[in-house]
């Protein structure tokens, strides 16, 4: 492997395919231009190519600056996926079902706190799902949005165990890794809408 | 000072913008020509790292201070050529100005 390939893998580490095009291509057209201007300046080819790579800098530099302004692997991936929430449902077959068996075991249970647990639910849902539907696509009603929908999910966790809700506040903790999970798509996103054009995006960004 | 305590001379940060749209101010260029035009004209004190030039500039086209097209150089390949856009022009001397006032007012503070 040569030094500028060296070079260019630890560039492009975590960067998405798209992005690695882009960036090979454009560092490898600057080191060719570089490589040319050094044997045209009367330098060997063994200096006129170290001298190339010399100024190129550190790749590890590189990639930090990179993954600032260009799609990450995993950002790549989200954008595929499009609707997270609605995917991370729609692909678990028990999720459907537990959400089905819920309200039917809620008329036999006939509990105030079910029901109301239930009602919760369902709100945190509709916002979720309904998303999609909604005319949201300007960058400022997104923002709208998104707020609407932490306010909605916070509060929904005060409805969903009422004035107990502090008391119930270890679930939280026990559920560590999903705060983690929503955290982190929540912090992807926030990248995306950063290095994307609005022109860009899609509807599930502005969600 | 002499020379050698001038041979490297680290680029600020948030200075590289304003290099790169001040030497777009001359025509458009390809990345491995305004690299090289900066450290011409900074008399080799300034030095551009490829690895931080790139993304500037894909930060500068995103912001919409400068276009890029693809080109053929004047060694007959295919580059990428950037060019100033009205609006960088009007940053470019915004920041222009900006930066003038922060050395005029070091210039006062170290004199």
């Amino acid at each position: 492997m040569t030094i500028l390939e060296t070079w260019l893998k630890q560039a492009t580490r975590h960067l998405s395919r798209d992005s690695t095009a882009q960036v090979r291509r454009e560092i490898q057209e600057h080191y060719e231009s570089a490589f040319e201007a050094g044997i045209a300046g009367g330098a060997s080819a063994e200096e006129a190519d170290r001298l190339a790579v010399i100024a190129l800098g550190h790749a590890k530099n590189a990639n930090r600056q990179y993954r600032k302004i260009l799609l990450t692997s995993a950002e790549a991936r989200m954008l595929r996926e499009g609707n997270f929430e609605a995917r991370a449902v729609c692909s678990r077959p028990w999720l459907r079902w537990l959400f089905l068996v819920m309200p039917i075991a809620a008329v036999f249970v006939d509990s105030a706190a079910v029901a109301r647990a239930l009602l919760a639910g369902g709100i945190a849902m509709g916002v979720l799902f309904a998303a999609p539907l909604l005319p949201v696509y300007t960058p400022s009603r997104g923002r709208i949005f998104r707020g609407a929908k932490w306010i909605v999910l916070v509060a929904t966790i005060g409805l969903a165990f009422g004035a107990d809700a502090l008391k119930w506040s270890w679930l939280l903790s026990s559920c560590l890794w999903l705060v983690v999970w929503i955290v982190w798509i929540e912090w992807t996103r926030v990248s995306i809408r950063r290095k994307l054009p609005v022109a860009d995006w899609p509807k599930q960004l502005y969600l | 000072m002499d020379r050698k305590t001038l041979s490297r001379v680290e680029i600020l940060q948030g200075t590289l913008d304003l290099l790169i749209l001040r030497t777009l101010l001359f025509g458009p260029a390809h990345g491995h020509a305004i690299a090289k035009h900066i450290q011409r004209t900074s008399e080799d004190l300034l030095q551009v790292e490829t690895g931080s030039l790139y993304p500037a500039l894909h930060r500068l086209e995103a912001k919409g201070w400068i276009s890029a097209s693809w080109e053929r150089s004047e060694m007959g390949k295919r580059a990428r050529f950037y060019s100033l856009t009205s609006q960088g022009k009007k940053e470019l001397s915004v920041e222009q100005i900006k930066w003038e006032t922060f050395a005029r007012a070091m210039g006062l503070v170290l004199s």
